[in-house]
Formats: structure tokens, C-alpha cells, sequence
């Protein structure tokens, strides 16, 4: 058998039948193989526009009801109870019967499109025309926990890849020095469940998400420890590969252990090329002004948007970005005060991704999608809240080849229910992955004897968003 | 994806297809009846098919194959053969040949029953119906079809099916005669065997080193000391590898090595896993219920009893009963209201994980349909399922003995007693608070459900008492969690509440020590709530009962006064001597564990979409001698470990005719190379450095900590990194393989993370030299040429470090106090003793500017600025910047510690008082933990008679604030920050243990006593303290030779030869 067999293996199985020794050892592929395909040697399954995606995570559950789904006919029913053609919804804080809360946005029609959106999203709304606004997302999760699981990975519980590791799987990275998939968070706070929403569930830890921080060191262990200088990593480096490599000398058959002195290896090109990736000092001020970083308000998601932009440009596969990390767009009163703060620290950043994109080329290879665990009830919760609402809710996306400039599906007149094209999360999953390339029937891990997909079976694409000349 | 190919091909190999014809019979039958004796059979024949394939067939495709046919299998239905029509689908067969009124599929097609209809969409014409009825009548003739000819048996299997290796009983097998001397044992003649087959030949068996090192990672998860080793390399007694093997076994090391894999297999965690992810604080019980297990050589049998009904087993045994912790391991959202959704997805995951870690099949698909590749009913998952529908997951008890605890509940009451009327006082008081908070709560549960839990428990009924009790659950935390010091409005109340609370604790001394809870499961009563499976035709209740295939009886269940008895019915079915499957899956398992691949590759998945057996007889002949000798794991360790095949050494390379023909060795020609897993690096990392605490059981510690990995805690949403890092799952589901994955990020942390860093440097003290530092990483001296190479990388790092070192400016004095970029940036304190959670800072202070910027200044701290490990436990006190989201110029602490539920927690605790820069001022921080609040003072000594400005401010219920691996520092942070630096004056800080009250404080530091810390500034340096500036590093840093030899050993620490086994 070959020594040096880094040919991409098309599946775990001829990999394992190449590597020798070490079972389950997966993670050569995307190791070596720069833009590995780990799953299957045809993917991209069809050619595709989208090959990043940037995704606008608004953690917490963004009120579609006061941003971009207009319902007139909630603030006529007002302080009254649900009809009763609505059904009684089981809602996480128990608010089924609780009075309708009027919106109190300023609606207006945008663009040559006329998308209807609030006040609250007015920078976005001047890129009406790039935006293909689902009205009728579904999930199944009606806490955070389980929502925002259920979004990241396709159920409500634990123990499956995320969206993001299931793209790094199937579409590898361009650029060996960085992640293929990466999470900045606007502050310090936990997102609900932790880590684990951009993890690689039953997938070798080779796909999951890197955390970077969206100041000083970018990702985790990246600078040396105080007192290593670049000298003397090299110098560490060159002591330990040369000791592997004696030892690895007679044991050619094992390819992982070759694999680990090529970690090292790019560990140490990260660490020199990874920080000018994230460097925002090259960036004008012009366009620092255009994301909003001139801002208190706007600063951090801004200067995240950018970095999320420079990381889509250095070949970072999957970028996903959350706002209000730690359940903040969670309102279950007073959303007035919180949704407005909220918007405001997000709304010109995403415009601004969005206007930067398109300026430069960029916005047809990326897919940038927005939206939340579920949305918000029209029922009121403590007055002047809203509760969950994972049976309807808004998400848009823009770029990566969508037919923009409209909406999908629809919820009913007071926005609870998804009633047309309904789209699962399953399904939005998908569709994502189509709008990839990646046919997700066709992306299949196999785990415990199961052929698993991101979609546990269920799930079907939204060909539509996809216009005429691709679907 | 290709490898699994072959088992993905559906039908007809798998599936059941057309035996004899009965319908043909019978048609002809009557057709001969009828007509001439004379007319050919043929020629009916020939009609009936005639009419099929013109009438018949086009209705099915039009109107039944989207859904019924190849691709889909709604309700597990095809209608693409006869065969599959009359075995039919999950709710029963389709069709009766000769008897349309009794054939599901006529029901449905004439829409009689408005809940089975199909097509779903619309009715199809009567003319096709007519037409369906009428081929019925004929008795459904089917034409031939050879490729699909398969017999079906008793039970609607197909002898293919009832064939298949893991449902037939094991076999009593010979061992083969081969391996001629090679052979040390029988396991070794199978081996040989196949061997002989494949035209592969055995390796040389491994010198003493590498098995000495395979053995003692294989069964202690540790290294061997250099003294093992040594021992065993010179041991001239030819039983040396027999006796080296039964002493590792003896020790109760192997325990916590073993203790692992079962741990993965249960999906252990200690954490409920969903958002809050609430610490399990009474679940280690069950992970040394494990351990002790496994290092008592309990029977296997028993061990499997207890866990799945230790409660019905021995209810008053806290050890047996403990074990049934293994049903609460599923994830729990302590305020999910869809309480029957989540009591649906326990059920699950507990139906899910006993099939799997049991029976060694994935159930999970036969949950929604019968299983596609195995013939596992829906019925069947139901049937499984039936068993544990009774659990009641129990919060009431106590993990002692009954005596203890009636000790307990008579002191309990002494207690009660005593203080009966300060606690009827407390709850006059709070009452209402309370009821509201509670009520608040239950009104956003489902309206049955909140009935439910109006129900006094005595009356409630089974399904009631799990379903109210998971209710329950969420009102007591809504109880727990009630506030009083913020619902009581008026201060008299609050002063009033105060005291009842103190006069309470006057009684403490009466209270019995608090009892472990028990973290175990009962049934919720001794009937049974229904276990209903769905589907079109409607519902039915399926009671308890195997997998049909294997044993079609009912089981034998014995209800007691508070108990199904169903369990024990499936514990006692799982354990029995000729269950083919648990009694495989486990051997298979123990094999697995010590090479690293099953005989079977899938070890929980022996099914069909698992692997074949690379030696069935094998497995057989382990499996049947396992059993016979009393289930006994110990033995069986014995028996592999002692083979010829485990001895082959894995330091073997394949020639290219091995390499062609078993390139993944699946066939043992050699030991499988492995990278030791998560758990086995970091206690080998503590081992080698010297730092592995030996102790044994008990609560968690950290993973940060030098605790084996076995007793860190296993936080489902905040793993310890490293060892998630190299694949520890995650306790979600149940693992059966680890994964060995390399990345880059894996490598950044084992370069440059603290944790490892640490222990090189532990490693570097302890080794001193070379030779030293090979012999405890590597178990052996340094070749000459690596010699040579280490003694090249010292020398080189040991000049340029003292380049470096020579190059540092030369310090300055200290007068002018502290500033950045200086020698004198910050002090480091050297103290052994910690301040806890409740301390007073003192500070005379003059800070000459402010960040112009967000930074802070910070004045004093215990902390390196993290804030997600416990390693950063701590504190810091500062002043905020110009741009601070924070009121600018002023002071503040931020502190990061363990919340209430053993989560980290960070806190900001912004004082709100202004600091002028320039100014001289006195200035007092008082921390309370406890009393969850932090008191500021600060008052401007340079304007005489200026007041003290003062405030308090709420502090979250943080603790162990002290308990981080900061050493305390005066201003700046552990880890330089130059951000962060004080600029300015420190004339005089203390830090005093306690709450220092106002009397005890004093501007004057002179007159300070004792304290965790006492600084003034124009003392001499006294040895606690040392003065770290731009460019000075601590001694041992500051010593190049020290700091080349961390290099080398995070170097070795890093080997490839460290991190596997080959």
C-alpha cells in the first residue's frame, strides 16, 4: 500500500480502507485535500452559484410580526382574544389565550418589489429587491433549547452535525489555514446550548464549527503562549516533527500519524495567516462607515458583518453570525424596547453586508440568510410582549442565486400559522444545501448502521427560491 | 455512500416475495369445476393473467405505486407483488386472496372508513374498484415471477430472514484445528483459520515494552511507570505475561479504564443537556456504581438486571438500585410545557438506547415503520417500548439504607418540630408570594394537565402520577426559585423576614446532614399507561413483548404491590443464557474494546445495515463459553489477552500482497495501531507529569483539575476541551465507536493551550534531564540519534532564550509607581492562602488617567481575564474607560465563578461611584458571596471633609471566586494585559478573609494587621511579592535552560509515539 495515498477518499469507507490503522479516523480528508470532499467525489452534486453562506442568526426569536410579515388585520383584533378558527396553539409560556398585540411598526412597500417592511428593518429594506422573504418557516422546537437546536442541526435534541458541519462535510474548505466554518457571537454570552449548536454531532470533530472572536486573538490557541515567539514555535516544531517522523519511518501503512505532523504543520501556518484574514485595519473607513463600525450602536455586529465578509472572501465555507447570543431577541414583554434596540445594533450592519457584497461581485457566490430559532406570537404575553411562535415565522434570504425581489408562502391573517408552502426547518435545511449545490438526499453520513442526512428523511427543497434557469 | 452498498439495495433479496400459490390453486379450482374436465390448466392460467396484467396491474401503478412500490413504502406497504400485498404493512395484510370483504386494501379503496382511505386524495372509480374486487375473488393471481420466489414462514418471515447469522441461536462451535504452534489458545486456531483461507500470516508477537504499554493503556488507561515496565521487560518467569495481565485486572484501576466504555454506551452525562444544561449533582453514584461493578467482577447477567430493574430487583439496596440511574440519562428541559412531548421523547430515547446497548440493533427505524433491512416489526419497537412505559422518574428518594434514612426522617422531625412555628410565621409571610409565582406557572400548562396536578398524588393514576410529576417538577423549581426579598415590599417585612430567617438558623444544629438523593427510576404503579401505537387503521395498545423474529411468546410478567414487574420480564428475557443477541453483543463488545474493531465491525448494530462477521464461529464459541462460565467479563479479558493474536505486535508493516488482500486488517495479521482515546491522553498527560490524584469515586471534579478523566464532570453543553477535542462524545446519545480525528485546531490547543503547557512544565521539573523526560513520556531511553538531536534543540534554545533574556531593559526604580510598558507594571503576589467568596479589599490609591478607550484599569484582581473555564475563577477590580459601556471614571468588579448550578458564571457589579484621577482616595471593595452582594466605599482623601460615597449592589450567587489558578495581582490582570493597566499610585492594598466593618477599616495603612495580602508601597518588597514589568518574566521563565526543556517535553508530550499505540 502507498505511503503517501492522500487522494480525497470518496467515502469513510475507502478511507478506512486506505488509512491503515486508527478506526474511525476521518479527518484526513478535509485535512489534506483542500477542497476536500469527504462525502462523496461528485459534489457539488449541480453547479451552484451559492458556495458560502453567511448566516444571520437572531437568537432569541425575532418577532416576524414587527419586521417583515405585515399583518393588518392583528392590530384591527387587537386586545381581543384569538378567533377561534386559529385553534388553541400550545405556546412555551402557556399564552394561547392571551389578547392580540398590535404591531406598532411603521409598515412601508420598498423597492421596485414592494416587499413590505417595518421601520425597524429600514436599512434592509433598501435591498427590498435582493431579499427572497419566506413567510412560512416551521420548526418543531418551542423553547430555545430546543428551537435553536433544531435550527443549527434539524432536532430539537442533541447529538446531530450542524448545518454548517454538514456543508464543511460535503463542500470542504478553500483554505487550508482557516475553518471551513466559523461562529462569531456578538458578545461574550452562551449562546442556548453552548457549543454544541456548531458542532459535529455523530461527525469526526474535523467538521465542526470554530468560534472566532470577534476581537484580540480571532481563534481559540491561536497566539502563542507569552514568551514563544515565532522562532521558537518553529524551533518546538522542528523538534517534534523531526521526532515523528523517525518514528513514523516504519510505520508508513498508518496514515494518521503522517496527518498529524501535517496539523501541526498548518496549525502553524494558521497561526501566520489566520490573524491577517481577520485584519479589519486594511479596510477603509468608508466601508468600516458602510457596516456601521462608526457607531456604538451598530459597532459590533458591524465589525462582525465585516468579518464575516473577509472570511467569505478568503474561503471560509459556512460564516454564521448571532445576534443577541444568549436568547436575547427573546421577548416576552416589553418588546417594543427590546426589539427596537435590537434592530437597530443589526439593521444598517446587514445592509451594509449586503450593499458590500453586491459592490463587489461577491453577493451572487454567497448566500446570506436571515432569521431566528421561530418567531413571535400574535397573542400578547405580560401585556406588551409576545411569546414563541415556531408554527410561522419569517426568514429571508439573499444572494447565493435566489430569485430575489419577492416573498414565499404565507402565514394566516395574524401571522400564527404557516398555511402556504409551508417550509420545515427540515426543509429549509434543504433547501439551503441546494441553493449549495448539494443534492441532500445524496449527503449522507453513514452512523451506526444508518444512512443519516441533515434532514432525517424529511425534508424537501424550495426549488422556487432558486428562480427559472437553475430549479 | 458506496461502502455500505450492498445493504442498501432494497427488495428483492430482502424482502419477502411470492411462496406457493394458493390464489392460482384455488382459481383453477373453481374454474375446473366449471368447465370440461379436459380444458388446460394452462390456458386459465393464461386468462387469469391476461385480466392482470390488463385490468389489475395498471390500477395499481396508477393509482397505488407513488406511494406503496420501490421507492416508498408508506405504512410500510408495497404493492408491486403479490407477496408484499399479503404480508401487508405495519397494520397487517393487505389482501386475503379469495375473501375481498376481509382484504384491508377493499376498505380502504371504498372509502367505508373515513379514517383509512386511500388513494388518500380521492376516490377512484367504482368501475377500478369493481375490478380489484373481482381479481380478489379470483384469489389475486400474480404472474410468476422467479426472481422474487422466497419462502415465508411461520409468522410472515422469510427463511432468509429467520436465517440470517445474528437471529439464529449460537452456535456450539469446535474450535477449528489450525494455528498449529502458533496458537496459545482456542481464539487463536479461529484466527488462524481464517488466516490460512486468506493466505495471511500471523505477526510476530510484540516485545515486552510494547505489550507492557498496550496492556496497561488496555486496561488502566494509563501508562506503565518506569518501574512496571522495567519489571516486566526483566521478569525471567515464563508466566510473566499471565501474571502481568491477572495483576492489572486485580487492580482497581482496570474499573475506572472499563468503566468508560460502558459510560459511552449509556450515554452518561451529568448534565440535563438542554438550554440551562442543570448539573446532575446525584448522578456520580451510578458512575461509580460502574466502576465498582466492573473491578468486582460482577456477572454480567446481574450487572445488566440491576440496571434496567434494580428497583424491582432489590428496592431497599441503595448499590442495586443506583443502578437504575441508567434510565435517567436521557436529556431534560427542566421548563419545557409540552410536558407529554417530552415524556414521548424520554420514552424514546430510553426504548432507543436499550436496544441498541442491549440487542445490538437499531430500533430507531422501527419506530415510524417495520424496520426496511431487518425484520423488526413496528409492533415489535412498540413491544419494547411497552416495558418501560411504566417508568416513573423518581425525586424522592435517598440513596442510603432504609435505616439511615429513618435516622434521618426522625431528626427531620425533631427539626420540624422545633422550628413549626418560626416556619408558619415565614410562610404567613410568603405565601401568597409563593402561591402566585406557582400558579403563574401552571396556567401555561395544558388544561388536563393542570388539572392533573390539582390531583392529590394517592389519587392520581399511573400515567397521571409520570405526566403531573413532570409538571411538578417545574412548579417546585418555580417554588424553589421564589424570591422573597424582592416580593416583600415594605421594609418592616423585609426586617421582619430577616429575622424569622435568623431565628431558623438558630436551630440548624437539630438538622440531620443532608441525605444523596437518588437519582434512580420506579414504575409510577403497578398498572401499566397504555402504550398506543398510531397509525392509519387507528390504535391499538401493544403490550410488552419481544422481538418477534427471536421469541414470539409473551413474556412472563409478575405485577408486585407498587410495581409492573415488566422490567424485570425484559431484564430476565435479555439475560438469558440463549439470548443469541445481548449475549453476543456484549462479547463482541469486550473484543472490540481491547483491538479496537468488533468481529463484528458495528457493535451496536448486528443487523443487517451492520457489518458481517468477520469470524462468526469465533464469536460463537467466546459467546457460548462466556455464558457457561457464569458471565463473567473478567474471564473473558483473560482469555483474549492471553491469545496469540492479542500478543502480534502492531509494529508491522503489510507487504503488498497483505496489503491487497486485508488492507484494513480486518483479519488480525497484525494489532491494530491505535491513538489512545481522550480520556487515556489526559490521564497519561497527569501520569507523566507527575500529577495524576489517584483518588478514587465521589463527586466530580474538574476537568482543568488532576482528577482521572473518569471523575471530571460531564457537561453535555460545556465539555472539557481537550478531551472533546480529541472526540469524547458528547452524551447524547449512546457511542459505541470513538472517533480519532486530527486537525489543525486540535493542534493550536496542544501547542499553545494553558492546560498542556502546564503539565510540559510540571514535566520539565520533574524529568530534569533528557534522559529523564524520554523514560516518563516514552517508557524508554533516548536512542543516540534523538539524543543527539535533544541536546542540539537545548542548546539552540538555550541561546537564543538568553539573547532574549540579555536583551530585556534593566529595571527602573519604583517610585513613580505603576505604569505600562515599565518594569514596574504590576506586582505578582506569591500566597498560598485564599481570600473565598467572602472578602474585603482596602485600597489607597491615586490613579493619574483613565482609558481613552473602553479599557479598563484595573487595580487589583484574582483573574486572567477568561471567563469559561474554572481555571479562570476570579476577580478583578478596575475603573472604566472614556468609551466604557459602563458610566465612565468609574469603578466597578467583574467576577467570575460557579453559579447555583455549577455553570460559570460572569458578572459585572458596576459600583456606580465616580472615580476622580489625580485625587488621593480611600477606597474599600466588601465582597459577599453569601449574601450575594458587593459594598463600595471610596472616598476622596485630598478634599478634606469630603463624605465616603457608598453603594451596594446585587451580586448573582457566584462562588469558588478564589478558587481560580490566578495567583493575585496588583494592578493589572495574571495575564499581562497592557490594556489593562493601572497608571498611578497603589500606596497600600490589603485583602482581608471576611467583611471588614467600617470600624475595623483605616486610612491609615500603617496600621493594618494581617491579611491574605498587605501591601504598602513603601515598605521594602517583602518575598511574597514581585515586581513584573513589559519585559520580565518569572524565574522560571527567566532561566533558558528551564524554559528549553518545557519545549522539549510539550514536544514529547506531543509525539506521535505519546498519542498511539503502535
Amino acid at each position: 500500500m502507498s505511503c503517501h495515498r492522500y487522494d480525497l477518499p470518496t467515502s469513510r469507507r475507502d478511507f478506512l480502507q486506505t488509512a491503515g490503522g486508527g478506526f474511525g479516523a476521518v479527518a484526513l480528508a478535509a485535512l489534506m485535500g483542500g477542497q476536500a470532499q469527504a462525502s462523496s467525489g461528485r459534489l457539488p452534486h449541480r453547479a451552484a452559484k451559492a458556495k458560502s453562506v453567511i448566516f444571520l442568526f437572531m437568537e432569541g426569536g425575532p418577532s416576524h410580526l414587527d419586521t417583515f410579515d405585515y399583518k393588518p388585520l392583528l392590530n384591527q383584533l387587537a386586545g381581543q382574544t384569538l378567533p377561534p378558527s386559529f385553534g388553541t396553539p400550545l405556546t412555551a409560556a402557556g399564552e394561547g389565550k392571551s389578547p392580540l398585540l398590535e404591531s406598532k411598526r411603521a409598515w412601508k412597500q420598498h423597492g421596485q418589489s414592494g416587499l413590505w417592511v417595518s421601520d425597524w428593518f429600514s436599512h434592509v429594506g433598501k435591498h427590498a429587491d435582493d431579499l427572497a422573504v419566506i413567510h412560512s418557516c416551521a420548526s418543531s422546537g418551542i423553547n430555545h433549547a430546543g428551537g435553536v437546536c433544531s435550527m443549527n442541526t434539524g432536532s430539537i435534541f442533541g447529538g446531530r452535525p450542524s448545518l454548517g458541519a454538514w456543508a464543511s462535510y460535503g463542500l470542504g474548505t478553500e483554505n487550508q489555514n482557516l475553518p471551513s466554518f466559523v461562529v462569531i457571537k456578538d458578545s461574550e454570552a452562551t449562546v442556548v446550548n453552548g457549543v454544541r449548536n456548531w458542532g459535529s454531532g455523530f461527525m469526526p470533530a474535523v467538521y465542526q464549527g470554530v468560534e472566532l472572536s470577534s476581537d484580540g486573538s480571532p481563534i481559540r490557541y491561536l497566539e502563542n503562549p507569552k514568551g514563544v515567539d515565532r522562532q521558537r514555535q518553529r524551533d518546538r516544531l522542528d523538534f517534534l516533527g523531526g521526532l515523528n517522523r523517525d518514528f513514523n519511518a516504519s510505520r508508513a501503512s498508518n496514515t494518521e500519524l503522517d496527518a498529524r505532523i501535517k496539523s501541526f504543520e498548518l496549525a502553524y501556518q494558521m497561526q501566520a495567516e489566520a490573524p491577517d484574514a481577520v485584519d479589519l485595519s486594511k479596510e477603509t473607513a468608508a466601508t468600516k462607515k458602510l457596516y456601521g463600525m462608526d457607531n456604538k450602536t451598530t459597532a459590533t455586529f458591524g465589525r462582525n458583518c465585516l468579518l464575516a465578509r473577509r472570511l467569505v472572501e478568503n474561503g471560509v465555507r459556512f460564516v454564521q453570525l448571532y445576534s443577541g447570543a444568549g436568547s436575547k431577541w427573546d421577548s416576552h414583554k416589553e418588546i417594543e424596547k427590546n426589539h427596537a434596540q435590537l434592530s437597530h445594533s443589526v439593521d444598517q450592519p446587514i445592509a451594509g453586508l449586503l450593499a458590500d457584497l453586491k459592490s463587489r461581485g461577491m453577493l451572487e457566490e454567497t448566500l446570506v440568510i436571515w432569521g431566528g430559532e421561530f418567531g413571535r406570537t400574535p397573542m400578547s404575553e405580560q401585556g406588551d410582549g409576545r411569546d414563541h411562535n415556531p408554527t410561522g415565522f419569517t426568514m429571508w434570504m439573499a444572494g447565493g442565486g435566489v430569485k430575489a425581489g419577492q416573498t414565499y408562502g404565507a402565514t394566516d391573517d395574524l401571522g400564527l400559522h404557516a398555511v402556504k408552502d409551508r417550509l420545515h426547518v427540515h426543509d429549509i435545511h434543504a433547501t439551503i444545501l441546494h441553493l449549495m449545490g448539494i443534492d441532500h438526499t445524496q449527503l449522507i453520513y453513514h452512523h451506526k448502521g444508518r444512512p443519516e442526512r441533515i434532514d432525517q428523511n424529511e425534508g424537501h427543497p424550495f426549488t422556487r427560491l432558486l428562480g427559472s434557469e437553475l430549479a | 455512500m458506496h461502502g455500505r452498498a450492498p445493504h442498501l439495495v432494497p427488495a428483492d433479496c430482502l424482502f419477502f416475495s411470492v411462496m406457493r400459490r394458493p390464489g392460482i390453486s384455488l382459481l383453477l379450482l373453481l374454474l375446473v369445476s366449471a368447465a370440461s374436465p379436459a380444458v388446460a390448466t394452462d390456458d386459465l392460467q393464461r386468462a387469469a393473467m391476461t385480466f392482470f396484467e390488463k385490468e389489475v396491474r395498471p390500477i395499481l401503478v396508477s393509482r397505488c405505486y407513488d406511494c406503496h412500490s420501490e421507492k416508498k413504502q408508506k405504512g410500510g406497504l408495497r404493492v408491486d407483488h403479490i407477496g408484499y400485498l399479503k404480508t401487508g404493512g405495519d397494520t397487517g395484510p393487505a389482501l386475503v386472496a379469495g375473501k375481498p370483504e376481509k382484504s384491508a386494501l377493499m376498505e380502504a379503496v371504498r372509502f367505508s372508513n373515513p379514517d383509512f382511505q386511500m388513494p388518500p386524495k380521492e376516490k377512484m372509480p367504482d368501475a377500478e374498484i369493481a375490478i380489484l374486487e373481482k381479481w380478489i375473488k379470483m384469489g389475486a393471481p400474480w404472474p410468476e415471477d422467479a426472481a422474487k420466489k422466497v419462502v415465508i414462514t411461520e409468522g410472515g418471515f422469510t427463511q432468509e430472514q429467520r436465517d440470517y447469522w445474528f437471529f439464529k441461536p449460537v452456535a456450539k462451535v469446535t474450535p477449528p484445528d489450525a494455528g498449529g504452534n502458533w496458537a496459545r489458545n482456542e481464539i487463536d486456531r479461529f484466527i488462524a483459520e481464517k488466516h490460512g483461507e486468506m493466505k495471511l500470516a500471523p505477526a510476530p508477537e510484540a516485545d515486552r515494552r510494547e505489550l507492557v504499554r498496550r496492556l496497561t493503556f488496555d486496561l488502566h488507561g494509563l501508562p506503565p511507570t518506569k518501574e512496571q515496565t522495567e519489571a516486566f521487560v526483566q521478569d525471567n518467569d515464563p508466566r510473566a505475561y499471565e501474571t502481568l495481565v491477572d495483576t492489572l485486572l486485580a487492580s482497581s484501576r482496570y474499573g475506572e479504564r472499563w468503566a468508560q466504555h460502558w459510560l459511552d454506551l449509556v450515554r452518561y452525562a451529568e448534565s440535563d443537556g438542554y438550554n440551562v444544561d442543570f448539573y446532575r449533582p446525584s448522578v456520580w453514584p451510578y458512575r461509580d456504581y460502574v466502576i465498582n461493578s466492573l473491578n468486582e467482577d460482577k456477572p454480567y447477567d446481574q450487572f445488566v438486571r440491576e440496571q434496567i430493574a434494580g428497583d424491582e430487583i432489590a428496592p431497599e439496596d441503595p448499590q442495586v438500585l443506583i443502578a437504575t440511574a441508567f434510565l435517567r440519562h436521557p436529556m431534560y428541559e427542566y421548563n419545557l410545557r409540552d410536558v407529554r412531548g417530552q415524556w414521548e421523547v424520554i420514552l424514546t430515547d430510553m426504548t432507543d438506547t436499550t436496544g441498541e446497548l442491549f440487542l445490538g440493533l437499531s430500533m430507531g427505524c422501527a419506530r415510524c415503520h417495520n424496520h426496511k433491512f431487518d425484520p423488526i416489526l413496528q409492533k415489535d419497537y412498540y413491544a419494547l417500548r411497552a416495558f418501560l412505559t411504566p417508568v416513573h422518574w423518581r425525586d424522592d428518594l435517598k440513596l442510603v439504607p432504609a435505616a439511615v434514612r429513618q435516622a434521618y426522617d426522625e431528626q427531620q422531625a425533631k427539626w420540624e418540630e422545633a422550628t413549626a412555628g418560626i416556619r408558619a410565621q415565614l410562610e404567613k409571610l410568603t405565601k401568597p408570594g409563593v402561591d402566585e409565582a406557582v400558579e403563574r406557572w401552571r396556567v401555561s400548562f395544558p388544561e388536563d394537565l393542570q388539572a392533573m396536578t390539582h390531583k392529590p398524588v394517592a389519587e392520581r393514576d399511573e400515567l397521571e402520577k409520570q405526566l403531573a410529576g413532570l409538571c411538578d417538577r417545574q412548579l417546585e423549581y418555580a417554588r424553589s426559585t421564589f424570591n422573597a426579598d424582592s416580593y416583600l415590599k415594605s421594609a418592616e417585612k423585609k426586617e421582619e423576614y430577616k429575622k424569622l430567617r435568623e431565628s431558623l438558623k438558630q436551630y440548624d444544629h437539630l438538622k440531620p446532614k443532608p441525605l444523596l438523593d437518588a437519582f434512580v427510576v420506579t414504575d409510577a404503579g403497578p398498572n401499566a399507561p397504555a402504550n398506543p401505537l398510531k397509525t392509519r387503521k387507528g390504535e391499538q395498545d401493544v403490550p410488552p413483548g419481544f422481538l418477534t423474529i427471536v421469541d414470539a411468546s409473551p413474556p412472563q410478567i409478575t405485577a408486585t404491590a407498587t410495581s409492573t414487574g415488566r422490567r424485570k420480564a425484559l431484564a430476565d428475557w435479555i439475560t438469558r443464557p440463549d439470548n443469541q443477541l445481548s449475549t453476543r453483543v456484549i462479547v463482541n463488545r469486550v473484543w472490540q474494546y481491547h483491538f479496537g474493531r468488533g468481529i463484528v465491525g458495528t457493535a451496536s448494530e448486528l443487523g443487517k445495515l451492520g457489518e458481517a462477521p468477520t469470524h462468526p464461529e469465533l464469536l460463537d464459541y467466546l459467546t457460548a463459553k462466556f455464558v457457561s462460565g457464569g458471565w463473567r467479563l473478567k474471564a473473558l479479558h483473560r482469555e483474549i489477552l492471553l491469545s496469540a493474536t492479542y500478543r502480534q505486535t502492531a509494529r508491522r508493516e503489510p507487504d503488498e500482497a497483505t496489503a491487497q488482500i486485508d488492507p484494513s486488517n480486518r483479519y488480525l495479521w497484525r494489532f491494530h495501531p491505535r491513538r489512545l482515546d481522550a480520556e487515556q491522553v489526559r490521564d497519561a498527560l497527569l501520569a507523566v507529569s507527575g500529577e495524576l490524584d489517584g483518588k478514587s469515586g465521589g463527586p466530580a471534579g474538574d476537568g482543568n483539575g488532576t482528577r482521572r478523566s473518569v471523575y471530571t464532570m460531564k457537561k453535555r453543553n460545556s465539555p472539557n476541551e481537550l478531551l472533546r477535542a480529541l472526540d469524547m462524545p458528547g452524551g447524547f446519545a449512546s457511542t459505541s465507536e470513538r472517533q480519532s480525528t486530527t486537525t489543525p485546531t486540535q493542534a493550536l490547543q496542544l501547542l499553545n493551550g494553558d492546560w498542556l503547557l502546564s503539565r510540559a512544565s510540571k514535566l520539565a521539573s520533574r524529568a530534569k534531564t533528557i534522559d529523564g523526560a524520554w523514560w516518563a513520556v516514552l517508557g524508554r531511553a533516548p536512542t543516540d540519534q534523538e539524543r543527539v538531536a535533544a541536546e542540539g534543540f537545548l542548546q539552540k534554545r538555550v541561546e537564543a532564550a538568553a539573547q532574549v533574556v540579555a536583551d530585556a531593559p534593566e529595571s527602573e526604580p519604583a517610585t513613580a509607581g505603576f505604569k505600562v510598558n515599565t518594569a514596574h507594571e504590576r506586582v505578582l503576589v506569591e500566597t498560598s492562602e485564599k481570600e473565598g467568596d467572602d472578602f474585603t479589599v482596602e485600597a489607597i490609591v491615586n490613579l493619574a488617567s483613565i482609558d481613552q478607550g473602553a479599557e479598563l484599569r484595573t487595580l487589583v484582581s484574582r483573574w486572567d481575564g477568561g471567563k469559561d473555564r474554572p481555571e479562570s475563577f476570579g476577580w478583578s477590580i478596575d475603573v472604566t474607560g472614556e468609551k466604557s459601556r459602563y458610566k465612565p471614571r468609574h469603578l466597578l468588579m467583574q467576577i467570575v465563578g460557579h453559579d447555583e448550578n455549577s455553570n460559570i458564571g460572569y458578572q459585572v457589579v458596576a459600583s456606580n461611584i465616580y472615580l476622580e484621577t489625580g485625587r488621593r482616595h480611600h477606597l474599600v471593595a466588601r465582597v459577599s458571596g453569601p449574601r450575594r452582594q458587593v459594598t463600595f466605599t471610596v472616598r476622596d482623601l485630598d478634599t478634606p471633609g469630603a463624605a465616603a460615597r457608598s453603594s451596594v449592589v446585587p451580586l448573582d450567587g457566584l462562588a469558588k471566586i478564589s478558587q481560580g489558578a490566578s495567583p493575585i495581582v496588583l494592578g493589572g490582570l495574571s495575564k499581562r494585559t497592557p490594556t489593562r493597566q493601572w497608571d498611578g499610585q497603589i500606596e497600600a492594598l490589603r485583602i482581608v478573609e471576611g467583611y471588614l466593618h467600617d470600624g475595623t477599616l483605616n486610612v491609615d495603612a500603617r496600621g493594618w494587621k494581617e491579611g491574605v495580602v498587605v501591601w504598602r508601597a513603601p515598605d521594602p518588597l517583602g518575598a511574597a511579592f514581585t515586581w513584573s514589568g513589559a519585559d520580565t518574566k518569572s524565574a522560571h521563565e527567566n532561566d533558558p535552560f528551564r524554559q528549553a526543556m518545557n519545549d522539549l517535553c510539550l514536544a514529547l508530550l506531543n509525539t506521535n509515539e505519546f498519542f498511539y499505540l503502535h
